[in-house]
């Protein structure tokens, strides 16, 4: 990520007034024109990203009118609240089924794909990124209409295998796993594809090898695939952490966090609160408990990648 | 100035549009005034039709430029707009709300109390609910909908309930308040109810109530309470929702849930709706929406519907009501026009059509138009909706009342009883400890 | 010697392909299942005899009329374009002028302005969102279109400047030092040079800044509340169907059809769509 520093000249054309030469040299020194291109980049970021959060933290901390500061009452107060932990704990958990999912499912994936004949595995690739590319709100209410209790395809299908049908997003428990099962759905495509460019890119001699010592399927993957995409699987999965703790549309879509706020995250409570009861630092403040989990990730991720460039 | 306008108004008019255009006073040589409106997207297939419809020929005849956006009330989307505008200081002239809505935002609504005063003086008082909601703080903060509103009886297939059951509620509430007996009506309580639920659950065809996050819930769970003598928080502002009552309330709700689908805590407020047109449901709480597109689309079902009133419980009988209120927003630059039409839209001429557009549905706020001759004549069934305006002694409430509107307001819009009976029935918590937690949410909305 | 080798292998291929068939059954089936919902006749997705996953009583396209002609989904598409196509725009523009700074421009703080960059882009817009609510409406922006136009860039561009910056690193230094001799001004090198070259990147570039563009959904919910500057994620879910009692079928139509600009710009575009998506993992 860092860029390269070649010191190179850059001649100014002769036909310039030496005075503007000088200037037009100075525009085209690296520092002064690096800066120049990039000013549009920090501008978006320090005004739209940096300020914005710095703002979440101030607007935490006031009253539901705005009219005062009240310091970390608004945590206080969330703290004391059953909603508040039922918040906390649905993210966390729903965090870390769908990512550990996710990952295993998109290996495994990623790992049959690899297997089969190189003519076929373009199809199954490109037919398997399609739950990626569908906008996720939209996919999401396709996902309702499954789990629609009337009409449940999915009800009707378990019906004839002889199973109960389910009540996907009228029981706490059902809806949670409605819920993960989407984003799982969803998300499996970019484990795959990120982890079949990382097969593909363990060179091929290092399992001609330990072809001719033997060595059947697992002892290769144990002992070779999985030590050669370390990295790539601990970067994607802290990604996805980030992302996942993030989520909003399949929440929103399907149960809006109910039943009985049972399936709210972090992002949809602060929205219910914030947007749609008017109590915008108490929202606020319900966002920013996301940032420490987003800060601890941000630094392994950060630590990763610069190991892996080393 | 303005108030003797609209006297004049009153004095002089009789048919509507045409009659408006006398009071040339604030129009005169006025280029073409906008007025843009947030509305309820209303039910009944054709009702926002005829308002637009309505709101036209004013405008024209008022040189007033009127746009209407008909606004969900699926997913909250009509309370997230009234949130936004009133936050971003930017929307619609008029607005309407939900409920108790019109709360949340009094100090940035321009009072309406010169338009409601007046259609008081001309057409008598708004019924008691309505009162409730829109006039706090000494002045009418809303002005009650001219459309919309609706209370929540109950929708029964009669032959079902009667097949099954053996009860005939056409007998118990005829299509004529003076032909009932009173011994059958007073018997009509919580526990008859339950003893039909368990009939028709038997059956094949339960009843469906929901318990989730959505008005149907808190408009039939608040009387239900009410009925108990079980209050959240009383008018003074203390908390009263853990006594008895309530508990009584709470076994009663765990029994009765045993008789309907499992689906209930996921509803939303179309559900019910499904519940009865599909043919599976034999009764729900509801306005006649369902009847009025079984109407259209199951005519054999539609035919079979009877409205009328809720059980009766140990503390009295009432009956849920979701009615809306209009406002006009203190940065609106088109008040004048806003509130002319209002007092237009609620005058009886004018309510009479839109009542008749919305097949009965629209429940007047203003109590001398309830001899509306619709709910005895519209039908199949003739009379089935005679019972839809109160005619016994059903109290027609809000859920949160009779707490201060400020805390009513989040009562409701909260979910705190669903939330809490769902608890219950659905969580399996103990109900002294989901009163507790009831409890503590109300502490929380004291909380500035 | 080869027999119990290659019965090893065809096994291995059957399990494989099984497992293939089973996902590619989990992949598809919702928008399998949204597509014939959107083709049947209402009695049809009303009833619940018959089997549900085929259409059986004769297909419709009612449904995809009343999209078009009763409902606001052509207005909140004409949105969804007017949108995504200035915030394309401007975001490439951004991230080209970026990605080229810091991957050829050696200055002070370039490092830092990376790493900047790479940490806002793990700041979630749902964490965002409430503070940007107050700015926006400050701006006096809420219920426009435009403000997603401020906002859609924040989570377009520091991806695609990283993507860029990937790509434009591995363009040779020799046509660097080959323009300089030549006289060229930096725009001249990064205009003439740098982007034929990259052309596959700003592809795979584009193509995120698009989907993102079109697929957001919290920011249009939180800031849009009217129906004329809905777009059309947010729209469709809140606000296609309204009041009436059974609309699946239209739903799923609309659904269907704000899906298709994503879907085939990746059918027509898979190769740089999956390069732009895999650009990290096999970088440094």
């Amino acid at each position: 990520m860092s860029p390269s520093g070649t010191a190179v000249d850059v001649a100014a054309p002769a036909r310039l007034r030496p005075a503007r030469a000088r200037l037009w040299l100075r525009l085209q020194s690296r520092p002064a024109m690096g800066i120049f291109m990039c000013l549009p980049l920090i501008l978006l970021i320090g005004g739209l990203v940096a300020y914005p959060f710095f703002y979440a933290i101030y607007l935490s901390m006031l009253n539901k009118r705005e009219t005062a500061f009240i310091g970390l009452d608004n945590f206080r107060f969330l703290m004391t609240r059953d909603v508040f932990w039922q918040v906390a704990q649905t993210s966390f958990v729903f965090t870390f089924l769908a990512v550990l999912w996710k990952a295993i499912l998109g290996f495994t994936l990623a790992l049959v794909i690899h297997t089969v004949p190189t003519r076929g595995q373009r199809v199954w690739r490109g037919l398997s990124l399609i739950p990626w590319v569908m906008p996720l709100a939209l996919s999401s209410l396709g996902w309702w209409w499954i789990y629609e209790p009337t009409h449940s395809a999915l009800n009707w299908m378990l019906m004839l295998f002889g199973i109960s049908p389910k009540p996907w997003l009228s029981d706490p428990f059902w809806a949670k796993f409605s819920v993960i099962l989407v984003n799982i759905w969803y998300g499996t495509p970019f484990f795959m594809i990120t982890y079949l460019a990382g097969l593909k890119s363990i060179p091929q001699e290092l399992f001609e090898s330990s072809d001719i010592d033997g060595a059947s399927g697992f002892q290769r993957l144990r002992h070779i695939t999985l030590p050669m995409l370390k990295n790539i699987i601990a970067i994607t999965m802290l990604f996805s952490t980030i992302v996942t703790l993030a989520t909003f549309d399949i929440v929103r879509v399907l149960t809006r966090g109910g039943p009985r706020q049972s399936t709210h995250m972090f992002g949809t409570y602060a929205f219910e609160l914030g947007i749609a009861s008017g109590d915008v630092p108490l929202g606020a403040a319900v966002s920013l408990f996301m940032f420490p989990i987003l800060a601890v990730s941000a630094f392994f991720i950060l630590r990763g990648i610069r190991r892996s460039t080393m | 100035m303005e108030q003797r306008t609209r006297r004049e108004f009153l004095k002089t008019t009789t048919a509507g549009a045409a009659a408006v255009s006398v009071v040339g006073f604030p129009y005169v040589s006025r280029a073409q005034a906008k007025l843009t409106m947030g509305l309820w997207d209303h039910w009944v297939p054709g009702a926002n039709d005829a308002l637009k419809k309505i709101v036209d020929e004013w405008g024209k005849a008022n040189k007033v430029e009127v746009s209407i956006d008909f606004i969900t009330s699926i997913g909250n989307k009509l309370q997230l707009t009234g949130a936004a505008e009133s936050r971003a200081g930017a929307g619609h002239d008029v607005m309407a709300f939900q409920t108790w809505d019109g709360t949340f935002y009094k100090d940035k609504l321009e009072p309406m109390s010169d338009v409601a005063e007046a259609l008081i003086k001309k057409f008598g008082p708004f019924n008691e609910n309505a009162t409730y909601l829109n006039r706090q703080d000494g002045r009418w903060v809303t002005l009650p909908s001219p459309i919309g509103s609706h209370t929540y009886p109950l929708e029964t297939r009669m032959d079902l309930v009667k097949k099954h059951a053996g009860v005939d509620v056409q007998d118990i509430f005829p299509p004529d308040v003076k032909k009932r007996n009173k011994q059958k009506v007073d018997a009509w309580d919580w526990k008859m109810f339950l003893a039909v639920a368990k009939k028709v659950h038997a059956a094949g065809f339960p009843i469906g109530c929901s318990i989730a996050e959505n008005t149907d819930s808190n408009d039939w769970l608040g009387p239900l309470f009410a009925t108990h003598g079980a209050f959240p928080m009383d008018d003074k502002g203390n908390i009263t929702i853990d006594s008895p009552a309530t508990l009584e309330a709470i076994e009663y709700l765990k029994e009765f849930v045993q008789y309907m689908p499992k689906d209930i805590y996921g509803w939303d407020d179309a559900s019910n709706n499904r519940w009865l047109i599909s043919g599976k449901g034999s009764a729900i709480f509801n306005p006649p929406s369902a009847w009025t597109v079984a109407k259209r689309d199951q005519p054999e079902v539609a035919a079979q519907v009877w409205h009328h009133d809720a059980p009766r419980g140990p503390k009295g009988r009432f009956r849920g009501s979701l009615p809306f209120t209009w406002g006009v927003w203190k940065f609106s630059k088109n008040k004048k026009p806003a509130k002319d039409l209002l007092l237009f839209l609620s005058e009886r001429e004018t309510q009479w059509k839109l009542i008749t557009a919305s097949q009965g549905y629209d429940y007047p706020q203003i109590v001398s138009f309830q001899d509306h001759p619709i709910w005895n004549e519209i039908g199949p069934p003739v009379g089935g909706q005679y019972n839809y305006p109160v005619r016994g002694d059903e109290k027609l409430i809000v859920a949160g009342w009779p707490a201060k509107p400020e805390f009513g307001a989040q009562i409701y819009s909260k979910w705190l009883l669903p939330t809490m009976v769902g608890k219950v029935t659905s969580g399996g918590m103990a109900p002294k400890d989901a009163v507790k937690w009831a409890a503590g949410e109300l502490e929380g909305y004291k909380r500035g | 010697m080869t027999s119990p080798r290659r019965t090893r292998r065809n096994v291995t291929l059957l399990v494989c392909y099984g497992l293939i068939v089973l996902f590619m059954l989990f992949f598809l089936f919702p928008p399998y299942w949204m597509a014939i919902t959107s083709f049947k006749t209402n009695q049809e997705i009303e009833s619940l005899e018959g089997i549900p996953l085929i259409v059986q009583h004769g297909g419709t396209l009612k449904h995809y009329q009343d999209l078009f002609a009763k409902t606001d989904f052509l207005l909140y598409f004409r949105n969804s374009v007017f949108v995504t196509i200035p915030v394309v725009l401007l975001s490439m523009v951004i991230s080209v002028l970026a990605a080229y700074a810091l991957s050829r421009l050696g200055f002070a703080g370039a490092g830092l302005i990376g790493t900047a960059v790479f940490l806002v882009y793990l700041v979630p817009d749902s964490l965002l969102f409430i503070p940007l609510f107050k700015i926006i409406g400050a701006l006096g922006l809420l219920n426009s279109k435009w403000s997603l136009l401020l906002v859609y860039p924040t989570a377009i561009v520091p991806f695609c400047t990283w993507l860029l910056i990937g790509y434009f690193a591995s363009i040779p230094r020799e046509l660097d030092e080959a323009a300089l001799v030549d006289g060229a001004s930096h725009a001249q090198m990064l205009v003439r040079i740098f982007l034929p070259v990259a052309v596959p990147g700003l592809i795979a570039a584009t193509i995120f800044a698009f989907t993102v563009s079109w697929s957001g959904f919290l920011y249009p919910l939180a800031f849009i509340y009217s129906s004329h500057e809905q777009v059309l994620t947010a729209g469709t879910v809140t606000s296609l169907i309204k009041g009436d009692v059974y609309h699946w079928g239209g739903l799923m139509a609309g659904a269907l059809l704000a899906c298709l600009p994503p879907v085939l710009l990746y059918v027509f575009l898979m190769d740089y769509y999956i390069s732009g998506l895999t650009a990290g993992s096999t970088k440094g």
